[in-house]
């Protein structure tokens, strides 16, 4: 099993109480709430974090893009992964670097996303992920200005266009609804061969669910939504959708997010965490306006009529906004506690869901780099190596891990 | 809540067959009398009593836009852009066999009317629009985008200037049975998300640029508390349009034909029977 270390960039000195006077998208204002000293240091330290979870093992990196977010300082997720992408290729790691990713319904220039990812991948030798999410409503709608019932379309020709930008020999030119070209004849082309493995971050929505198992393409649920209340229904849907499918029940073909806390023990982890991750929520996805998540003719009128009679898919998004520490743990929308803890629920998690790629979110809120680096240490120390092996006993072959040339050690010449 | 008379509505549904016979137009019919075109608002048709009352002297046919009609949401896919709609509209009036009608549109439904009144000059003999949308004034912003994203309530506080009135609760209840629950919220929203295909996120399609076109009498009704589409938003429209006047409504917002459907029909009847 691959497990990848996640972080977002959230601003991570919000005021306390945040919450009850900002929403955290759109609309939040940045010169009241932000020190560029802090803004500056907050992209340091992302990176650095980052760079310590490649030396301390992980098999990957992960990052995720947002616009006018305070949660998530990160409107283009490439800029980061371009900076990851050369550090780790001068130190010889050999780690995935996962864009989960940019975002296709929001995207109005597609061939630059294309060109971006095969620049990452000739940077890395092979080593990107290439995520396609649809995209959150409020970004693509409300800070892009797609109109909403128009994004699930721009998604699937963008990335028909993508595809067919990376992968055809020939010139071509392209005549869509929404992206019109003459000529298109990328330079450069993505190192891997035919193209870099694509992962489709999503919520559980059937329609999405369709596409990325017609695509062969890796479901990443990409949930903060407590895994306890949405996980089951969620994963058997998808489980299920590819059984009716054709497709077989290979676990790398399932990707998990899930934020963790590593602590000591128990309660020195709670401690020590419960502050940062109580912001996290309260603060970040909590202070999505619900509407943010579905504007009008985002989401298709029979998803709709479904959701106003289950709203069960979201878990405990509704109440996010003064959610309490224990609903958020119980809800494991994150696994806090000692390393025994934190790898027995991760181990139940992912064996009962057949998962075979851990996103685990290291960062949470206003979580300082010191205890960051805590959480990242003991994680590689305690943790991964138990998860590393389930698996191993059914002997699946990962079709979705990057396959260039790698950079161990004596790879480069 | 205060009793209210109820609806009559309309007397039958004519469906006509536009766009290359890919989308069948549903068209909601009542009255006798001279035709008037009635184009609904970015909320979808709801025939209230100001349609009812417009029936009593005229012929109201008024259209859905495609997506709109219960049942068949995906007729929105078959329409790209704005000027398909037009397009479209111009066909469907075609088809209906009416010669000269007047117009009346609310809301986007009065961009509509007189985006049609500019391109085909001869298409209509008269229009009255209720605080339409289609320009932007740069001092004078439409929070158009941001009503689409607010709360329910947010919406009613921004769109009438009494939400509690009975008629206005009336549009909103909702029925009791879960299923039909659902498919009533499902289309409440699809409906926005349709009509938000040419208004997102600003309300702008190049009208203002147009408007000299309209060479035929325009009647201009606004609600004096219209915190949509400001007040302003009337002379700017009557500044670009040759034959127009304004009528104000007190103590209304942006939807004057739900909130005072009386004064609204006082504003504009001695206008159509000019005709």
């Amino acid at each position: 099993m691959k497990i990848l270390a996640f972080e977002q960039l959230p601003y991570r000195q919000l005021p306390e109480d945040f919450a009850g006077r900002y929403d955290s998208v759109v609309t939040t204002p940045y010169h009241e709430l932000v020190s560029r000293e802090h803004m500056h240091r907050n992209h340091v330290d992302f990176l650095d974090e980052m760079m310590l979870a490649a030396r301390l093992g992980f098999d990957g990196l992960a990052t995720t893009e947002h616009g006018q977010a305070s949660y998530d300082v990160l409107p283009n997720p490439n800029l980061q992964i371009a900076a990851l992408a050369y550090a780790t290729q001068s130190e010889m790691l050999d780690v995935a670097l996962a864009c989960i990713g940019r975002s296709l319904g929001k995207s109005r220039e597609p061939l630059r996303i294309a060109e971006e990812y095969a620049v990452l991948d000739q940077i890395s030798g092979g080593r990107l992920i290439a995520g396609f999410p649809v995209a959150l409503s409020y970004d693509a709608n409300q800070n892009q200005g797609v109109p909403p019932i128009e994004t699930r379309a721009r998604f699937t020709e963008n990335r028909a266009l993508i595809e067919k930008a990376w992968t055809s020999k020939e010139i071509f030119a392209f005549n869509g609804q929404y992206n019109k070209h003459a000529h298109v004849n990328l330079w450069p082309r993505p190192f891997q061969t035919p193209r870099p493995p694509v992962w489709t971050p999503a919520v559980g929505n059937p329609n999405t669910l369709a596409g990325i198992l017609d695509n062969d393409d890796v479901f990443l649920y990409l949930s903060w939504f407590g895994p306890k209340l949405t996980g089951k229904r969620i994963f058997d849907r998808y489980w299920d959708m590819a059984e009716e499918r054709g497709r077989d029940r290979n676990p790398y073909r399932l990707a998990f997010c899930q934020c963790v806390a590593v602590g000591e023990t128990d309660e020195s982890a709670h401690r020590e965490y419960r502050p940062h991750v109580e912001a996290a929520f309260r603060s970040g996805l909590g202070s999505i306006p619900l509407s943010g998540l579905g504007l009008p003719g985002y989401i298709d009128i029979r998803g709709v009529e479904f959701i106003a009679k289950d709203p069960g898919d979201f878990g405990l998004v509704p109440k996010m906004r003064t959610a309490t520490y224990d609903e958020l743990v119980d809800a494991q929308c994150c696994i806090v506690g000692g390393p025994e803890t934190v790898r027995d629920q991760l181990l139940d998690l992912v064996r009962n869901f057949r998962i075979g790629n851990l996103v685990l979110m290291v960062q949470h809120g206003s979580m300082p780099r010191a205890l960051v680096e805590k959480n990242i240490a003991l994680l590689a120390e305690h943790v991964l190596p138990a998860l590393r092996e389930v698996w191993k006993d059914e002997a699946w072959v990962h079709h979705w891990w990057p396959k260039g040339r790698g950079n161990e050690r004596g790879a480069r010449s | 809540m205060i009793s209210i008379t109820p609806i009559r509505g309309a007397a039958r549904t004519e469906r006509v067959k536009v766009w290359a016979g890919q989308i069948e137009l549903q068209i909601r019919v009542a009255g006798s009398g001279p035709a008037i075109v009635y184009f609904h608002g970015a909320n979808g048709l709801w025939w209230d009593r100001f349609l009812d009352q417009l029936a009593e002297t005229h012929t109201v046919y008024a259209v859905e836009m495609p997506g709109t009609s219960f049942g068949d949401p995906y007729a929105i896919h078959k329409l790209d852009t704005y000027w398909d709609l037009l397009l479209l509209y111009h066909e469907a009036i075609g088809a209906l066999g009416l010669v000269r009608p007047a117009v009346i549109g609310a809301c986007m439904g009065g961009m509509v009317a007189l985006d049609l009144a500019a391109c085909y000059p001869a298409l209509f003999s008269r229009a009255v629009v209720i605080d339409p949308l289609g320009l932007w004034l740069d001092d004078m912003p439409i929070a158009y985008a941001s009503l689409v994203a607010s709360t329910p309530e947010k919406v009613l506080q921004t769109l009438y200037d009494d939400p509690g009135l009975p008629q206005i609760q009336e549009m909103l209840a909702l029925p009791d049975d879960a299923d039909v629950r659902s498919q009533v919220i499902g289309a409440m929203v699809w409906t926005v998300g349709c009509t938000a295909k040419f208004l997102w996120p600003i309300p702008d399609q190049g009208l203002g640029k147009r408007l000299h076109r309209v060479v035929i009498p325009v009647q201009i009704i606004w609600g004096r508390n219209d915190k949509l589409v400001p007040l302003a938003y009337a002379d700017a429209f009557a500044a670009r349009i040759a034959n127009s006047q304004v009528a104000i409504i007190d103590q209304v917002g942006h939807v004057p034909q739900l909130e005072q459907p009386e004064q609204t029909l006082s504003a504009l009847m001695p206008f159509l029977s000019e005709a």
